[in-house]
């Protein structure tokens, strides 16, 4: 098979994984995905997301991978409030290209997030890069960037899953 | 002195609910009917947001001549501009003719704004340049007043924070602010070259009433039951975990504004140093220290640099100099529905290490992706869905600490009532 056309499809896989491991709440899973120096950003909308600088711009997150491991420890606590009962969320990710960068895969996709609770479903809608490394012929995420394609998040203020 | 009020006469589906305050007796009820009934929302534009002054923006947002940015300011369209002489202008953003939104974009630089649907031009003090056909009016036309951009009858600013006004009378924005003006100042003097509004702006909403989230800007008391996983993070993330204890105190600034000030464990980029921030941290933080004693004196920069301090500028500003500072302001447009805007505010000449290290810390706390932020939603959209039950339960209680409110603690409810008396004076007064 073509190897771009393969590469795709693993990093597809793999998405498809996060995807679910995120909604199933199965979070320590999520977090292995990740390097040790990963970072997970969300951008505020109305600056470029694609572009912003977390460090000369305010966002909505900007976790390295310490802040990463204490928002999983608090999302797993009954004191997390916003997530106590916990939301049903579904992540649907399509879109998917990927392109290679030495030993970086970049991969960009679309999203589209449910979270509903409380007999209310707010919707987060946008794109995610991602940079990627191969270790051990397993992938793992060095960063991740939510970019949303909303004006603002609004009807809703609950970033509070992880997108 | 009692004053038990007996508002609640005659219908009370039409009138409006008064809060309950007894200093005597250590009481003080809010009416839950205001968070919910839509006639008190009505109220509240006509004799609270169309008479205060209200946040608008802050000057650095228009960094040079041409520069503009168009913002909702109590649910009219508002296009802040600066002309090509410097000067600002709040100009309601509807064209004289038919009432389209002449500027569409958010933020940008230009000296003309031309409206897209005749194609009317004006300039950014708002006067009509040119308009296609013109040879079909009368040769004053373009000149007639009624013909140019409507200007917000008030604009003023207090250093670098702009406000607006939308009623013609009523005392300047410095007599407004009062006491709370030296905590502005006190603000700003965080920097010596000038403070910025750092780009990028919180933008959500809240399905809750307003006045929950002007409370709980401010509400010391609610920080260890509703924060605790924030508090648990910063004792597990390594070093983040100052020695300051949570202590201090809230102070009556008058007017419906108050403020509480205090000391609290996290790191603060203007000179509170955390382990986490290592020994360059430790040398840059000394650094700046120096330098705001020099400037300030002693008193004024252990202040500045150690104290947090929450604000409440009534109705609806909040500057909150924390492990960051946030400016936030929100409007109602339902009573169980409001939209916020939050921005931060940093020291032009701040380092670029120590700039990252404000927006990580921001980021931690505060906003719809931080630490804290998301279960104050929580708390306040609970409070309203609370308010469901309706009148037999009528009353919140905000009496915490009543007994000394001339040494009010941080963590007493004395700012909420000085909100609430404020609230009721205006919304009271507008019924006569």
């Amino acid at each position: 098979m073509d190897a771009q056309l393969l590469l795709r499809l693993r990093i597809e896989d793999f998405l498809f994984e996060e995807s679910d491991l995120l909604d199933q709440w199965r979070l320590d899973e999520w977090l292995a995905l990740f390097t040790e120096d990963a970072h997970y950003y969300v951008p505020p909308t109305d600056l470029r997301g694609d572009d912003a600088d977390p460090n000369t711009s305010l966002f909505y997150i900007c976790d390295d991978r310490n802040r990463m491991n204490e928002r999983v420890i608090r999302l797993k606590k009954a004191t997390a409030h916003s997530e106590w009962p916990r939301s049903k969320t579904r992540h649907l990710v399509s879109n998917v290209r990927v392109s290679h960068e030495g030993a970086i895969v970049r991969a960009r996709a679309s999203f589209a997030i449910w979270r509903s609770k409380d007999m209310t479903s707010d919707v987060f809608v946008g794109h995610y890069l991602y940079d990627l490394v191969a270790d051990d012929a397993v992938f793992k995420i060095r960063k991740k960037t939510c970019v949303l394609d909303m004006e603002a998040l609004r009807p809703h203020a609950r970033i509070s899953i992880i997108l | 002195m009692k004053s038990w009020r007996t508002g609640l006469n005659a219908s009370p589906m039409t009138t409006i609910p008064r809060i309950l305050r007894d200093e005597e007796h250590h009481r003080f009820l809010v009416p839950r009917r205001a968070f919910t009934d839509p006639a008190v929302l009505e109220r509240e534009y006509g004799a609270i947001f169309d008479r205060c002054w209200l946040y608008l923006g802050h000057a650095s947002e228009l960094p040079e001549p041409g520069s503009f940015l168009t913002r909702k300011v109590a649910r009219r369209p508002i296009l802040f501009t600066r002309d090509r002489n410097g000067a600002f202008h709040a100009l309601l953003n509807s064209c004289p003719h038919r009432g389209t939104q002449v500027c569409r974009e958010r933020r940008g630089k230009s000296g003309a704004f031309t409206c897209m649907y005749h194609g009317w031009t004006f300039a950014s003090d708002g006067h009509l340049m040119a308009l296609p056909g013109s040879a079909a009016y009368p040769p004053d036309f373009k000149s007639d007043p009624q013909k140019q951009m409507v200007h917000v009858p008030r604009l003023e600013r207090f250093g670098d924070f702009f406000f607006i006004n939308y009623s013609r009378d009523g005392e300047d924005l410095a007599t407004y602010l009062g006491d709370s003006g030296d905590y502005l100042k006190l603000a700003s003097e965080h920097s010596q070259s000038g403070m910025v509004v750092v780009g990028g702006t919180q933008e959500y909403a809240i399905r809750g009433n307003w006045k929950l989230l002007a409370e709980n800007s401010f509400d010391g008391y609610h920080a260890a039951s509703t924060h605790s996983t924030y508090l648990d993070y910063l004792k597990n993330a390594n070093g983040a975990l100052g020695v300051s204890p949570l202590a201090g105190r809230g102070i009556n600034l008058n007017k419906g504004h108050a403020v509480i000030e205090y000391s609290a464990p996290w790191g603060r980029p203007i000179a509170q140093w955390v382990p986490l921030w290592g020994d360059v941290g430790r040398t840059e933080i000394d650094s700046i220290y120096a330098q705001l004693k020099s400037r300030l004196g002693d008193d004024r920069a252990d202040r500045l640099a150690h104290k947090n301090r929450n604000m409440v500028i009534f109705p609806n500003l909040v500057l909150n100099d924390i492990m960051a500072i946030t400016i936030r302001t929100f409007f109602p447009i339902a009573s169980d529905y409001v939209e916020v805007n939050a921005w931060a505010l940093a020291p032009r000449e701040e380092s670029e290490w120590l700039r990252q290290y404000r927006l990580f810390n921001f980021t931690e706390f505060l906003g719809p992706g931080g630490f804290a932020t998301p279960d104050d939603v929580e708390a306040i959209e609970k409070c309203q869905q609370g308010y469901a039950v309706g009148d037999a339960a009528p009353y919140n209680d905000i009496s915490k600490g009543m007994a000394r409110d001339h040494e009010a603690a941080f963590d007493d409810e004395m700012q909420m009532r000085a909100f609430w008396i404020e609230w009721d004076r205006r919304v009271a007064a507008s019924e006569l």
